[in-house]
């Protein structure tokens, strides 16, 4: 050995010399310090920017052009001083030091004798951030449903405009977004964050600072998009297309850093989930003992962590023909409409797996526990998922079928959509054969699998229509697609989750989720859902085209329907809502097992301790051991030994 | 997992081949006597059933303003109806098993796990086998159902039908369409270049569109004449289509293009040949003098 290096007898490794407290700065930042840092830094920039951005150059609006490098230097100023603020460069600036991480130091920070406050800090523990991401989606998804609640007031208010047209397009768009970012981490982020590292048998993600660094990002891009509705708006859907968000307000510039920031954070915690699922398995956890919900898991962060930058580079491309005068969009300029597109749905597409993947093996993973029957044929779930992944990549053309882009795409795109229907069948036909002659404990997490598998079969069918060129050319862009997209996003996306959030529910929260008020909750909103989609789905055969606030009155009874079913849905989820919060809040404990559970989660005790384990299992075999023999195959079996009398044996 | 259960996985998971089972006529005849199997395929039969006046009705929706008034709206509306009722048994069995989960096969309720546990069935070969051919079946008829349509409705449009081949086709009308915020106007320039915020067509003759946008992406849909196709800034796409019907339908903007969005539109009068030609008369006239 050089004398740069030296090797140790096994036990004599010297430790990382302690620094100061365990944690150091981290001792001192939180949330406010971040909120602090993260404002200051903006008015800084906003201050700064103001005095160097060129005045007098204005846009056809009578806008200064310079305002918008403006804006844009101040909400990236937000994010980096907010990071700044929370303590997210603390660990490189260590190194930089040259001080090692000590044991105690990553103890504390993984919220190691903080109490509560530790949800308020840059905390390691899978624990911890799995509740962030909980509460984050939650409040997500609050904030969609009453903007999809404006939208719905507006379109049942035939008579009269009740909102601003632009205020109106803004509000469809902002629920647009707000909605698919928060349908993305609704499983993966509170699940795959807290109940997947136990469920494989490990003490914690595999990059436990990545994991702080994912969600703190999420936080940090959720101001630029609340406030794009102050700053005019992003009127555009959130598809955004170009070269019209070029001409929306500098709300959209919220848009755009809200979108590159999330990218950042969905890739971080993608890369985190793989490395995790693929390196830290128990021991005796082969790849045949993984538990289903892992697979899916994993499924969608492949998907997410390929695509996400395709979506990443459309909006810096929309935001430099904005700040920097580049014209990769603007036709005028030698720039493509089509090449956003092109990139928007490279992402947009596959994202609509990354939705619904994780909640489908969530379903399979509980259903077993509910119907006490082994997954059927978990490997046809597994080529499901593996197809889903595969065929997701070649199938974003459907969404340009009527573009002009490249009219002759419509052929292999319609073959490799099509396709795509087959894995996604394996799924169903998983579900339908655990389900087959099993006795159902219908608990609302059971139960759940139902309302799926219906919306599933409603969505799938509408899918299969639009799927096709000709059908298409009369349902794009019209409330069909509409209709279609939220049985699959919503019925079979947000259902799923809810009932996969009531079964992790005594595990999370150490409390039985109240499943009297949950389950009228639940369908209710089922309830007001089919209504509401199911007459919008008759606007669309109707003709009436998506995101119009005015239209003929020929569609006024459907819409007044789906307005209805709308505001029902918006009762149920508060009602599910309040079932989720007192449960929480209520003082009776639940078992460790309280659905006689197999998988590795349900074998620690409740609080999961920090490290989870005390000591860590070894797994021997796949954690679908349930059932007893088919008594039709022991009537087989006993005439098989008849014939076997003549037969030779 | 580790200590509740060691049962090797093996076992389950690969059932022993009996080298002397019963005929598979004879299993088949068992099976079907079962009580469930039977239920769940009545049930599966009502259900296919109630989804042929489904399709109907999807189709009478998209008739009611007037639809279908080209050829290829005809050949949209077979498709959807094809679809929909290929895509029954498959819904139907789903569903029926569903439904026969929840009333025949049991329920247990209450606090505790079922004590009594449910057949450990993990696999069967036959059945993944038969539902993953089906699925296949069906996709693969779907591609080429698909695929055909396209062929044909492109032919019906502009594509492989030349011009002059194509039914009453002596006269193609060419037409520039130009979609701006936030009307559409189409201008004629075999007839003197009339222009007019609505189109007016003579009826089964072929019409050519042009389809171009001042500023933002539009998309041009003429709803009962079953065609779309997006008005691009700084690009020339092209539809076309054969009006069949006579009348007054609907021309609307399909794709988000800013604050009068839902406003964009217009309408298309099919008429007789007799009348276009006035109407071109009535329009030139005004604008040559
Ligand atoms: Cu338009």
């Amino acid at each position: 050995m050089s004398d740069t290096a030296v090797i140790h007898e096994h036990g004599h490794v010297p430790q990382p010399v302690q620094h100061g407290k365990p944690g150091g700065i981290l001792r001192h930042t939180s949330i406010v310090t971040g909120l602090v840092s993260g404002v200051v830094l903006a008015v800084i920039a906003y201050l700064v920017g103001g005095m160097l951005m060129p005045q007098g150059t204005l846009d056809a609006d009578g806008i200064q052009v310079g305002i918008n490098a403006q804006i844009a230097a101040t909400y990236i100023a937000w994010v980096v001083g907010f990071m700044a603020g929370i303590g997210a460069f603390a660990g490189p600036i260590r190194w930089a030091m040259g001080h090692d991480l000590t044991h105690d130091d990553a103890e504390y920070m993984a919220g190691k004798g903080q109490g509560k406050w530790r949800y308020w800090k840059y905390t390691t523990d899978h624990k911890v951030v799995g509740f962030q991401y909980l509460v984050i989606s939650m409040v997500l998804l609050g904030l969609g449903g009453f903007l999809a609640m404006l939208v719905r007031t507006e379109l049942g208010a035939t008579w009269t405009e009740v909102f601003d047209p632009n205020f109106y397009n803004s509000i469809i768009g902002t629920h647009g977004i707000v909605m698919i970012i928060a349908m993305i981490i609704v499983v993966t982020g509170p699940l795959g964050n807290f109940v997947v590292p136990i469920m494989i048998g490990a003490r914690d993600m595999a990059f436990p600072r990545l994991n702080a660094l994912s969600f703190w990002l999420l936080f940090a891009a959720v101001p630029p998009l609340v406030t794009n509705l102050m700053l005019g708006g992003m009127r555009d859907g959130w598809t955004v297309y170009q070269p019209l968000g070029a001409q929306a307000p500098v709300g959209m510039i919220g848009y755009q850093i809200t979108i590159i920031t999330f990218a950042f954070s969905t890739g971080i915690a993608s890369v985190n989930l793989i490395t995790t699922i693929v390196t830290m398995r128990a021991r005796g956890m082969t790849w045949n003992r993984v538990p289903i919900f892992v697979i899916g898991i994993i499924a969608s962060s492949i998907m997410g962590l390929v695509w996400f930058p395709m979506f990443q580079y459309s909006q810096v491309f929309a935001l430099s023909d904005r700040v920097i005068a580049t014209s990769f969009y603007i036709p005028q300029m030698g720039g493509s409409v089509w090449l956003y597109e092109n990139l928007f749905w490279l992402l947009g597409h596959p994202e609509v797996y990354v939705i619904v993947v994780p909640g489908t093996a969530a379903l399979m993973e509980l259903m077993v526990v509910f119907l006490r029957k082994p997954l059927f044929s978990y490997k046809v779930a597994v080529a499901g998922f593996a197809g889903i992944v595969g065929i997701s990549s070649v199938v974003w053309v459907h969404h340009m079928y009527m573009t002009g882009w490249a009219p002759a795409a419509g052929y292999p795109f319609m073959l490799s959509t099509e396709l795509i229907s087959i894995p996604f069948g394996f799924l169903v036909m998983v579900m339908l054969g655990t389900i087959w002659r099993g006795k159902v404990w219908t608990r609302l997490p059971m139960m759940a699998v139902f309302a799926v598998l219906w919306n599933k079969v409603i969505g799938g069918i509408t899918g299969v229509y639009l799927s096709d060129v000709p059908v298409d050319q009369y349902m794009h862009g019209s409330m069909f697609v509409v209709a279609h997209f939220h049985f699959m996003l919503m019925g079979a996306g947000l259902f799923a989750a809810m009932g996969a959030i009531s079964y992790w529910f005594p595990k999370m929260t150490g409390r039985m989720l109240d499943e009297r008020i949950g389950s009228i909750g639940f369908w209710t909103a089922f309830a007001g859902f089919q209504l509401t989609f199911g007459s919008m789905f008759v606007a669309g055969l109707q003709g009436m085209p998506r995101r119009v606030l005015q239209f003929d009155d020929a569609f006024n009874v459907s819409n007044w329907l789906s307005t209805i079913g709308a505001y029902t849905i918006g009762i149920g989820m508060l009602v599910f809502l309040y079932a989720i919060v007192t449960s929480w809040r209520s003082s009776v404990l639940a078992a460790a097992n309280p659905w006689g559970a197999k998988t590795l989660e349900w074998q620690t005790e409740t609080p999961v301790p920090l490290e989870n384990f005390p000591v860590l299992p070894v797994v021997t075999s796949d954690p679908y051991g349930y059932g007893v023999p088919d008594p039709y195959d022991e009537i087989e079996e006993q005439l098989t030994d008849e014939d076997a009398t003549v037969g030779a044996r | 997992m580790s200590t509740v259960d060691d049962r090797p996985v093996a076992e389950a998971d690969e059932p022993e081949e009996p080298t002397n089972r019963p005929e598979a006529s004879y299993r088949l005849r068992e099976w079907l006597s079962r009580p469930y199997v039977r239920h769940i395929l009545i049930i599966a039969a009502v259900i296919t059933l109630l989804v042929v006046p489904a399709a109907w009705l999807v189709i009478f929706f998209m008739n009611m303003t007037g639809a279908p008034a080209s050829s290829i709206m005809s050949e949209i509306e077979k498709t959807m109806f094809v679809f929909t009722i290929v895509s029954a048994p498959l819904m139907a069995i789903t569903l029926a098993i569903l439904a026969y989960s929840l009333l025949g096969w049991g329920r247990v309720s209450g606090d505790e796990p079922p004590m009594q546990e449910s057949p450990a069935i993990r696999s069967n070969p036959i059945a993944i086998t038969l539902w993953i051919g089906t699925t296949s079946v069906l996709a693969a008829f779907l591609v080429v159902w698909g695929v055909t349509e396209l062929a044909t409705i492109t032919a019906y449009s502009y594509g492989s039908t030349p011009a002059n081949q194509q039914p009453n086709a002596t006269k193609r009308i060419d037409i520039n369409v130009t979609g701006q915020q936030w009307l559409w106007t189409f201008a004629y320039p075999d007839q003197n270049d009339i222009t007019a915020p609505v189109l007016v067509v003579p009826i089964d003759t072929p019409l050519y569109f042009n389809v171009t946008s001042l500023d933002v992406v539009h998309n041009f849909w003429v709803v009962e004449l079953g065609i779309k196709i997006d008005a691009n800034p700084g690009a020339i796409t092209n539809t076309g289509v054969t009006p069949n019907k006579l009348g007054t339908f609907n021309i609307r903007c399909a794709e988000l293009c800013g604050l009068h969005h839902a406003y964009m539109q217009t309408q298309i009068n099919v008429v007789t040949q007799e009348e276009f030609d006035s109407w071109v008369r009535e329009m030139g006239g005004s604008k040559t003098v």
